[in-house]
């Protein structure tokens, strides 16, 4: 049991989220950083679709009523448990009656929270996602506040081989990041794929969507993300009908300025669509922060599968070795 | 601004990034090619590598497995497949619904009369003449994508979205219609969106319901009449 002891708004509970029901106007929701999230539940040996806590604001405070291995990634948040600092995507036991404190990241946005056996919040629609925007999911449907208390699902009692715990290498180290050839320092480079509309914007426009940089604005959240560039100009402005789309979506109002669709970004849409940020990257979208630049490089669907490629195997190798890092608590007892 | 619909000769299918295809059908918006279109549905739903289906307004989203589906396989299989699906009338039932034309929650109605040159009365006399039919899953769970709309109201979407109150959102968007869920409880009160609010409907029967295996309350192809109750000027 976890207690919630503080937290700003918008910090939630989060999986995998929903597939199968878009048939009923349900979008997919669940982590934005999907690869943090998996990686959290590997190293705890979760199933892949356990729940976690999803962190986008700081600083917040909770307390472990019973004893646990947790697993922390994402957006290094300098986490302390009680008192004692913790390396980033690092697990570690932690005991009953201590209290675990996540600051404000120096990089990255989002952070990620499991437990062992992941959170207890009863599924709706084959996930336990929060959609913050239709209220259900999650615990009641909404952002987590102080005084909740989340209970995990059962798991095989466990201790870590090492008392202080054992990490992971992160993704963003651990995955080969795209190439730009003119992305500055700290720039975030993400494959795109061109979608059906690509072709009627102009010539300028379709230059500027790989050669310009896009900066996230403060208008960026769960839902979407508004950039600000260039402006990208179709050479006639035709309505479209509605369609379903997908996280990671380009669209482009009329505006000219571009939004990215995501996790809890509508299931379908009507404004042009220019690309698609491959799934394997929508986590890097995950960790831009309002004011970060974004760069957009092309990618065919043999790098797009092997980016996935990537990914699943980095996570399955996280989750073999982490394997060796635990023990069952009757074992340790011996 | 713009006014014309993109219309295309012959089906497409292009990549909706890495994992996903959607089928856009040839024609003008239509019900027969829209029955197509939920049984074509039905019937990808068991391909394999698919792992969603999602029909739009004359078009399909398809969402594969990112790892294990072959999309130029799959897209090929689409083309071949849909000249060979037939339309077909579905059961159906109707929704009558009672609106408020205008006020606060319909606020672009004055806009959207001027920008016709019709008087606002007009507008809402075209609006609630048709019977609509829900053609497609909205952008969350509820009431969908109506079809059926006067084509003499086409309305480009707003340049940038708007910020528009939730909560029984009578609306138009192009050449379409749609109506929101009420608004929920805790959920926010305002909403960005392109379209076009032109009324409300205060007293809507509760669209979805998550206990229920199939929560929407009206179905694919199930048909919606506004009423005029009130015009706020």
């Amino acid at each position: 049991m976890i207690e919630i002891l503080d937290t700003p708004p918008l910090n939630s509970v989060q999986d995998l989220g929903r597939l199968g029901f878009r048939c009923h106007g349900m979008g997919r929701s669940g982590a934005m950083d999907r690869v943090a999230l998996q990686a959290a539940n590997a190293l705890l040996g979760n199933d892949e679709t356990a729940a976690g806590i999803e962190f986008q604001l700081f600083p917040a405070v909770l307390r472990f009523h019973a004893g646990t291995v947790f697993a922390l990634t994402g957006a290094d948040c300098a986490a302390r448990l009680d008192g004692h600092p913790l390396p980033p995507w690092w697990a570690m036991e932690a005991k009953a009656g201590q209290e675990l404190v996540l600051s404000p990241p120096q990089h990255g946005l989002r952070s990620y929270l499991a437990v062992q056996g992941g959170i207890d919040v009863p599924p709706v629609f084959g996930s336990r996602s929060t959609q913050m925007r239709d209220g259900f999911g999650g615990l009641a449907g909404r952002a987590l506040c102080a005084g909740d208390r989340l209970a995990a699902m059962p798991a095989p009692p466990c201790a870590t081989r090492d008392r202080a715990g054992y990490g992971a290498l992160p993704a963003s180290f651990a995955l080969a990041a795209p190439v730009h050839e003119t992305a500055g320092e700290g720039e975030i480079v993400l494959r795109v794929i061109a979608a059906a509309e690509y072709e009627q914007f102009d010539e300028a426009s379709r230059a500027s969507l790989w050669n310009m940089p896009w900066k996230v604005t403060s208008q960026s959240n769960r839902q979407g993300y508004r950039l600000a560039g260039s402006a990208l100009q179709r050479t006639e402005l035709l309505e479209m009908r509605s369609h379903g789309i997908v996280p990671g979506v380009i669209q482009v109002p009329p505006s000219g300025q571009p939004i990215i669709q995501l996790a809890d970004g509508n299931s379908a849409g009507g404004y042009p669509k220019i690309g698609v940020v491959i799934e394997a990257d929508l986590w890097r979208i995950a960790q831009a922060a309002p004011g970060n630049i974004l760069r957009f490089v092309a990618c065919t669907l043999e790098e797009a599968r092997a980016a996935e490629r990537e990914i699943a195997t980095y996570l399955a190798k996280l989750r073999r070795l982490a394997g060796y890092c635990r023990l069952p608590i009757m074992e340790k007892a011996a | 601004m713009n006014s014309g619909v993109i219309v295309l000769a012959e089906p497409r299918v292009s990549l909706c990034g890495s994992a996903a295809l959607l089928l856009d059908a040839e024609g003008p918006l239509a019900l027969p090619t829209q029955e197509r279109i939920w049984r074509l549905s039905g019937e990808v739903r068991q391909w394999d590598g698919v792992v969603d289906v999602q029909p739009g307004m004359n078009s399909l989203l398809v969402v594969l497995d990112p790892l294990d589906a072959d999309p130029a396989l799959l897209s090929a299989r689409l083309l071949e497949v849909w000249p060979t699906i037939e339309a077909g009338r579905i059961a159906s039932r109707l929704l009558e619904v009672g609106v408020v034309y205008g006020g606060e929650g319909g606020q672009d109605l004055p806009a959207l009369a001027a920008y016709h040159r019709l008087d606002i009365g007009a507008v809402v006399a075209l609006h609630a003449a048709p019977e609509y039919v829900v053609f497609a899953p909205g952008v969350s769970p509820g009431f969908g994508y109506l079809f059926g709309l006067d084509q003499r109201l086409f309305t480009p979407r707003h340049k940038v979205p708007v910020m528009r109150p939730v909560g029984g959102r009578v609306a138009i968007g192009g050449g379409q219609a749609n109506l929101g869920s009420p608004r929920m409880e805790g959920g926010p009160a305002m909403q960005p969106t392109g379209w076009h609010a032109i009324g409300r409907a205060p007293a809507l029967p509760v669209p979805f319901d998550l206990s229920k295996r199939e929560p929407n309350l009206l179905s694919l192809g199930d048909r919606i009449r506004f009423r005029i109750d009130r015009i706020e000027r």
